[in-house]
């Protein structure tokens, strides 16, 4: 799988290419739209990463470009500006997602999977871990062929979850991907614990295995 | 009071007391004048008798012309007189007593001294003073209704222009771009006027697009060494080899960060908002904005045994920012969440227009005068910024909604409500 990653913030630039590097995602980087534009021109790529500030000009021009040599390449904005108009025009030309500065890895990380796995399966794909199958789009899990019974957050925690495998994911990032706005209230951390606690009962009941891990008053680790 | 009514009621004002001393002395003056007209009157008959008197002596003792108006009889008084009086005499053909001039003089002829009487009717003279009065009073009248009307008309011609310019202003908003333009006046000083409002309307908005401009560009420039920092802390503890001391030292490096991205965006939310940035409003169902939050937020009020009573029933639609209600409404239920209680209480109603949000809490009433202001915290909730309320006030500041805080029955109830609106009926449902 192939990612452009086009950031002009080299420092996060680097992180992001490292974080998704780790996947096992071929990533390449561009800071400008001149750059952006040349290797949208050229290359073909499963996703792109862009931010809309970009020194020579915005984001928004790179969506156009791409979206007219190769419309079946993934979009996601990531951009500073936590302002309505860009996002709706950027949803408007076509991009897929869209998150907002500074966001979690894991976050960045499980929306591409997501985004990757809507492009390029429809959705159909199997996610095997282990004992655990995943049918994503009728939201779905089979232990050993079984059905397992989740509620909603808890199918979406799993799906985090198995989306940053060996990960650790720190509360803050369960919280907001489960909650977005309303993750800043303390209690939501009570809940990530309850709701983890629910899901590693569960699973251990099916299948016989811990897949969590603690990781030390920072948050979780998911090992299959 | 308008600037034109405020001018006529001077100039009518002052005209009119110009007019009323004129008057009184035009008065004085045309009585002066047939006053003066009737001595010469009086004085002409006085020669004309002393000389027939002179050259024919009377028969009688006394004389008294047919009409009135002169008598004479024989006197023992030697010492010469004449003598000025006004005195009221029956008149017969008007039948009522009428006002004359009494003129009384002594004539000297062929060794006998005559006083002589003449009298003069003022009638005539009065109804002559009071037909010119009274015409010059009704023409002062019309001269004065006419200068007011004239007055109106002109004034109303004169500050056409600037009323012109006032309505211009008036529908200019700040952060839509619209251009600007007055039309020539002809009239130098408001041509001025408009040129120079023209000048400051292009420097505001300038100025206000630079502002925006900046808070963007700051908002960029601190989120992204901020989603540095974050990123890169994140990959630190991914690190398998790290202690738990390590962990728990980048942890808090981690927590403050977030912390400070958050503070940042808010901060930055609260200045978009008062530069009143968010152009767009529409018609927000805020029953329905509500419901969906509450769904959200469902497991939460779960984990802490909140009871949450909704009674949304009366429809509520208020003017906004669809995305600023959003924030509106998430601000003021994370409140009513974070501040609550365990097994605590929130109640949703919608009444008159109004949304009201009460939560059991920690037991004092809050202090009004610093509830709403930025960083005014009056809680412990450390994970709390002390600007939600701030945001969520402002919200309601931009769009004309009025958000109030009361303590009743040991809850605390935050009310949306339209301003133009007085809230009477305030009270919550306890069941």
């Amino acid at each position: 799988m192939k990612i452009l990653v086009i950031e002009d913030e080299v420092a996060l630039c680097e992180t992001i290419v490292a974080y998704l590097e780790e996947e096992g995602y071929r990533c390449e980087q561009a800071g400008t739209v001149e750059l952006g534009s040349e290797k949208v021109n050229l290359y073909e790529y499963d996703c792109m990463l862009v931010d809309i500030g970009l020194p020579d000009g915005s984001g928004l021009s790179l969506i156009r470009e791409l979206k007219k040599c190769h419309p079946e390449t993934g979009i996601i904005i990531i951009s500073a500006r936590n302002s309505m108009d860009d996002k709706i025009s950027g949803l408007d030309l076509g991009a897929d997602d869209y998150l907002t500065k500074p966001f979690h890895l894991p976050e960045l990380n499980s929306r591409i999977k997501s985004l990757l796995r809507r492009r390029k399966f429809e959705g159909k794909q199997e996610l095997v871990i282990d004992k655990i199958t995943i049918l994503p789009e009728n939201r779905q899990v089979l232990i050993n062929g079984e059905p397992l019974q989740l509620t909603r957050k808890e199918f979406d925690l799993l799906m985090f979850f198995v989306s940053n495998r060996g990960r650790v994911l720190t509360k803050e990032s369960i919280a907001e991907h489960l909650w977005g706005d309303f993750a800043d209230s303390s209690d939501s951390f009570d809940f990530v614990y309850s709701h983890i606690k629910n899901l590693r009962r569960k699973l251990i009941e099916r299948s016989g295995t811990d897949y969590f891990q603690n990781v030390y008053g920072t948050g979780y680790t998911f090992i299959a | 009071m308008k600037l034109q009514t405020k001018i006529n009621i001077r100039f009518l004002a002052i005209t009119f007391l110009i007019f009323s001393v004129a008057g009184v002395l035009f008065y004085f003056a045309l009585g002066r004048v047939v006053d003066q007209n009737i001595r010469e009157m009086l004085k002409s008959r006085k020669a004309y008798i002393t000389l027939n008197l002179q050259q024919n002596t009377p028969i009688s003792e006394s004389i008294e012309s047919p009409d009135h108006t002169i008598f004479i009889k024989r006197t023992e008084k030697t010492e010469q007189y004449i003598v000025f009086s006004d005195t009221m005499a029956y008149d017969q053909e008007e039948k009522e007593l009428i006002p004359f001039r009494k003129m009384t003089f002594s004539v000297h002829s062929g060794g006998q001294h005559y006083e002589v009487i003449l009298l003069q009717s003022l009638l005539e003279s009065e109804d002559l003073q009071m037909i010119i009065f009274s015409f010059m009073a009704a023409l002062f009248g019309i001269v004065l209704l006419a200068l007011f009307f004239l007055n109106r008309w002109l004034s109303n011609k004169a500050w056409n222009p600037f009323f012109k310019s006032l309505s211009v202003l008036g529908s200019w908003k700040i952060g839509e771009n619209q251009a600007v333009n007055f039309d020539r006046t002809g009239i130098s000083e408001f041509d001025q006027l408009n040129s120079m409002l023209e000048n400051m309307m292009q420097k505001i908005q300038t100025d206000f697009v630079n502002l925006k401009e900046f808070t963007e560009n700051a908002s960029h420039e601190i989120q992204t060494p901020l989603a540095i920092i974050k990123s890169k802390l994140e990959m630190v503890l991914q690190d398998k080899t790290l202690n738990d001391q390590h962990y728990q030292r980048i942890r808090a490096a981690f927590e403050s960060a977030i912390r400070l991205s958050k503070l940042n965006e808010a901060l930055l939310l609260l200045s978009k908002i008062e530069n009143q940035q968010f152009v767009e409003v529409a018609e927000v169902n805020m029953c329905q904005l509500i419901q969906s939050r509450l769904e959200y937020l469902e497991e939460l009020f779960e984990l802490k045994q909140i009871e949450v009573s909704v009674q949304l029933d009366q429809k509520v639609v208020f003017i906004l920012n669809p995305l600023l209600a959003e924030i509106l409404v998430n601000n003021l239920l994370s409140n009513a969440l974070r501040h609550n209680i365990e097994k605590g209480k929130i109640i949703i109603s919608s009444e008159n227009q109004e949304i009201t949000i009460s939560n059991t809490g920690a037991g004092a009433p809050m202090d009004v005068s610093r509830l709403f202001r930025r960083f005014s915290k009056q809680t412990k909730a450390s994970e709390s910024n002390g600007l939600g309320l701030a945001i969520a006030h402002e919200i309601c500041k931009n769009y004309n909604l009025q958000l109030s805080y009361l303590y009743i029955s040991r809850m605390h109830c935050m009310t949306i409500s339209k301003k133009s609106q007085i809230s009477t009926n305030l009270h919550v449902n306890f069941d």
